[in-house]
């Protein structure tokens, strides 16, 4: 799942300070999972911006509303009567519903998170960054561990020299990726997988920005 | 006005409190001018609703117009307040059937009275009706722990429905010999229980039985684990046990007679916490005189007998002839091959050198610790541990039997060193309360919270937060959502807290009776302060402190919720956005909250908001939290006071958005 948390108040109401009628839009997706940007957030959000900006004598008029997923055209629509009145947004999406939205919008979108990571939840409150989306996968040789996200410098062949006791040089409460993929390959018998360099990646970025089309998919007629 | 649900028959009692109301209020003309707009089945005006004759008279009332909500208008008196609740709860309605309004405090006379009232009724209308569901459940209970204390439970149980007694060490478990044969009653003897699945009422327990894993269905458990003596020598000086030397619980499992023998008991050095070793001693002591030892001797620093029958079995060992000897400070010990001294100090005759007895037997008592299998089971189980790692937490809110989990019971000394009548009593309560599954059926009002699909994430936000246990994420193709799932609240296991709801980040959990529209439409227009009040403290507090001081009511508007765990975030905001200048959160006493951590999540939620005030230059100070008892009427005026006090420094809220 995305993972992402609330931007500082002053950063939001620096972006929307020329308004006088915003629309906080929210996302029942990743973000409302990670509690960051669903319907519960948009009210805080829109309600703190309602106080501070009173508080300052510039009052402002904020209509909140959440969709199910800001990352596809359909329920995006459905902010089309809200969007044609407001003079901006600020969506609680992850940067990828941010982005989509503001293509589709007649006004500036502005982002009220700041997306982190591809992660898991552990537990309320609690998340790690378990996939940096490197396009060319390695767990199958790593004891499904990700060397990526899961080692400080992203290492793919071996620790580096900073990592002691099982801790990254990087900090003490920071495993060191390498030693958890090190016992995870030694539980499960496989330590000779260790031996096969896994060559430099190009994050199949080597095109450009990614995309995926599937033509046996898609509705494209040939 | 419009029918709203023909099945919502309501009666509305205007009562003039023994002419106090009628000063400003002119009762026939609210009657008039409800009776041409409200919907409702009966209306009266009464001088005194709490007369005896009165109370009959409602109770007909409620059976002749078949009326399945009260709207009592006038008294504001507690005591009787529950009394027409009795008599509505007696005719099948629920607390939640019957509003009160208070007319003493309305302003603008009829008018306001009528406003007042009708708000009410709009709100009884939007709550709808109550269903009440009817569960099939599994009428077998399964009993953890076949001591003696599992035993008792079990018997008893099995008088109305099958018992499945597991049982990890057989070998050692002294109420196998109890229950053998016993009709309804099982034994699924070397086995564990390794996991549980579903809700009070229809349980799957998995067991390792012969490293096999089987599932059965049951619809309670009861857990009856017993406590485990240890015997500590350093509390006894380095006493090493031996032939003469025996502890309490090496004595009790005597099988020779101490016919002519000397034995002397020690009580107060160990077991510090529990009246166990005390009540275990007066019983042996006077067996053994019954037998006819030659002297029995009891040495104690403080006689502690403050529980049921240990008064009496101290009265009754006095009187057959036990010595009670009262010791100060130190004692020391000395055994030989054929017998066994204890030296003490007597508290009174300081001046007398040390006092010295022989005896054949010196009998120790030792401390109580939880069955090695309670952290296991606990995590099996998933209910809560609590002091000293027995079972149950340490909270005034909790009746013994009861885990954080419905369907899931403690009896005996699995949950702290408790003794015989407690035990039985336990056991009473036990058997009414898993009773309720013996027919395979159970109906229950579907008052748990409900969730919009559409708005369900499956996020478990809820799932993990419930103390209860009470919620599953079930799907389902009906579910309108992209995942066809969503949370689902099991009504026999949520016990109502609201706390999944004011965490949930997708909006989508509403209680019934407390939902958010209900309770912001209650702070539509604050006053300057907004107190969030926990019905179990906060908000019985704040009903005394009205009557200790009626004028401080003035700028205050009292919010009840459930339990504080209800107090969502966007309530705190709400109130100051609206123009309140302060929010208060009331909430039971730390460790002390009927829903387990409640007070806790409303505490993280305070800290929330006083950050999101303080990042836009509001000051934080306008949320006060208080940790607060239901007797505290003075501490909730004061807390009031001191709010007032600092709302009157600040000044008002700039934030407010309706000025
Ligand atoms: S917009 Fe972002 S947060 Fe929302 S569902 Fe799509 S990926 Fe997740
Ligand atoms: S290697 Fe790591 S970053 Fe790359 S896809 Fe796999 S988990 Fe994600
Ligand atoms: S917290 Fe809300 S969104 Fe999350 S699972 Fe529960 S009901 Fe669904
Ligand atoms: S109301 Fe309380 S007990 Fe019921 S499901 Fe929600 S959190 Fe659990």
């Amino acid at each position: 799942m995305i993972v992402a948390e609330r931007k500082p108040i002053e950063k939001v109401l620096e972006m929307i300070a020329p308004y006088k009628k915003v629309l906080v839009a929210g996302c029942y997706g990743c973000v409302t999972v990670c509690l960051a940007g669903g319907e519960k957030e948009v009210g805080i959000l829109a309600s703190q911006i309602r106080l501070a900006r009173s508080k300052d004598g510039n009052p402002i008029e904020v209509v909140e509303q959440t969709v199910e997923r800001q990352c596809d055209a359909e329920y995006l629509a459905k902010f089309q009567d809200n969007v044609s009145s407001v003079e901006a947004v600020v969506s609680l999406a992850c940067g990828i519903g941010i982005q989509y939205l503001a293509e589709k919008s007649p006004v500036p979108v502005f982002p009220g998170v700041n997306t982190l990571f591809l992660g898991a939840n552990l537990d309320v409150g609690k998340w790690a960054e378990r996939c940096f989306a490197c396009g060319d996968c390695v767990l199958d040789k790593t004891g499904g561990i990700c060397p990526i996200a899961r080692c400080s410098k992203s290492l793919l062949n071996g620790p580096c020299g900073g990592s002691q006791y099982g801790k990254c040089e990087v900090s003490k409460d920071v495993d060191c990726g390498w030693q958890l993929i090190y016992d995870r390959l030694k539980a499960l018998g496989q330590l000779d997988k260790l031996k096969e360099i896994i060559p430099a990646k190009n994050w199949k970025r080597d095109k450009g920005p990614r995309t995926l089309v599937r033509e046996e998919l898609t509705l494209e007629r040939d | 006005m419009a029918k709203n649900n023909k099945n919502i028959r309501i009666g509305i009692y205007l009562c003039d409190c023994d002419g106090k109301i009628s000063k400003n209020i002119d009762l026939e003309k609210v009657k008039t001018v409800i009776q041409s707009e409200a919907d409702f089945e009966y209306i009266r005006i009464t001088s005194a609703l709490c007369g005896k004759i009165e109370k009959e008279k409602l109770a007909g009332e409620i059976d002749k117009y078949s009326l399945n909500r009260l709207l009592i208008a006038g008294c504001t008196d507690q005591f009787i307040r529950r009394q027409f609740l009795q008599v509505a709860e007696e005719k099948g309605m629920t607390r939640y059937d019957v509003e009160f309004v208070d007319l003493s405090s309305v302003q603008d006379g009829s008018e306001g009275a009528v406003a007042v009232i009708n708000s009410v009724l709009a709100k009884i209308q939007l709550r709808g009706e109550i269903v009440i569901e009817e569960i099939e459940v599994t009428p077998q209970v399964l009993v953890i722990g076949c001591g003696k204390e599992g035993a008792k439970a079990a018997l008893a149980i099995a008088k109305n429905q099958p018992v499945v007694m597991v049982e990890g060490d057989p070998g050692v478990a002294d109420g196998i010999p109890l229950v053998k044969g016993a009709p309804n009653i099982s034994i699924k003897a070397g086995a564990r229980v390794a996991g549980i699945e579903g809700f009070a009422g229809n349980f799957t327990v998995r067991f390792i039985e012969n490293g096999q894993l089987v599932k059965q269905k049951f619809g309670a458990v009861v857990v009856a684990l017993e406590a485990q003596p240890v015997y500590d020598k350093s509390k006894y000086g380095g006493l090493e046990l031996g032939e003469h030397v025996l502890t309490l619980s090496q004595f009790l499992a005597r099988e020779k007679s101490f016919s002519g023998q000397k034995v002397t008991f020690v009580l107060g050095k160990a077991d510090a916490d529990s009246l166990l070793s005390y009540a275990k001693t007066l019983e042996a002591a006077i067996d053994l005189k019954e037998k006819g030892a030659a002297e029995v001797n009891i040495l104690y620093e403080d006689m502690k007998v403050s529980a049921d029958q240990l008064e009496q079995n101290y009265e009754i060992a006095r009187a057959k002839g036990v010595n009670f000897l009262k010791y100060v400070g130190e004692i020391e010990f000395y055994s030989t091959v054929i017998a066994a001294t204890v030296q003490y100090r007597e508290p009174f005759l300081t001046q007398l050198d040390p006092l010295r007895i022989t005896s054949d037997y010196l009998v120790l008592a030792e401390d109580y610790v939880p069955s090695p299998e309670t952290k296991e089971l606990a995590d099996a189980l998933e209910i809560r541990l609590g002091p000293a790692g027995f079972f149950q937490d340490d909270n005034v809110h909790f009746l013994p039997v009861k885990s954080n989990r419905e369907g899931i019971y403690f009896v005996g000394s699995c949950h702290g060193p408790i003794h015989g009548v407690e035990i039985d009593r336990e056991v009473a309560t036990v058997v009414a309360e898993v009773g309720r599954f013996a027919s395979g059926k159970v109906k229950v009002p579907a008052l748990q919270p409900r969730v919009d699909p559409e708005k369900c994430a499956v996020c478990l936000t809820c799932y993990r937060t419930c103390p209860h246990k009470a919620i599953e994420i079930v799907h389902d193709e009906s579910l309108n959502n992209l995942y066809h799932s969503a949370a689902r609240m099991n009504p026999l296991a949520c016990r109502r807290c609201g706390t999944c709801a004011a965490e949930c980040p997708g909006k989508a959990i509403q209680l019934p009776y407390y939902s958010d529209q209900e309770i912001l439409q209650e702070i539509s227009k604050p006053p300057k302060i907004v107190a969030y009040a926990c019905e179990n403290s906060g908000f019985l507090a704040s009903e005394y402190a009205k009557e200790l001081d009626p004028e401080l009511q003035e700028n205050l508007q009292i919010v009840r919720v459930p339990c504080s765990g209800k107090i969502d975030v966007i309530y705190l905001l709400k109130a100051l956005e609206r123009g309140a200048d302060g929010v208060m959160l009331l909430v039971c006493h730390k460790e002390n909250c009927k829903f387990v951590w409640g007070n806790e999540r409303a505490e993280k939620r305070k800290g929330q908001v006083r950050k999101l005030l303080k990042d836009i230059g509001l000051e934080e100070e306008r949320i006060d939290f208080v940790h607060i008892a239901a007797n505290q009427g003075n501490q909730f005026n004061a807390a009031v006071r001191a709010m007032a006090e600092r709302i009157h420094q600040l000044g008002t809220n700039a934030g407010k958005v309706i000025k």
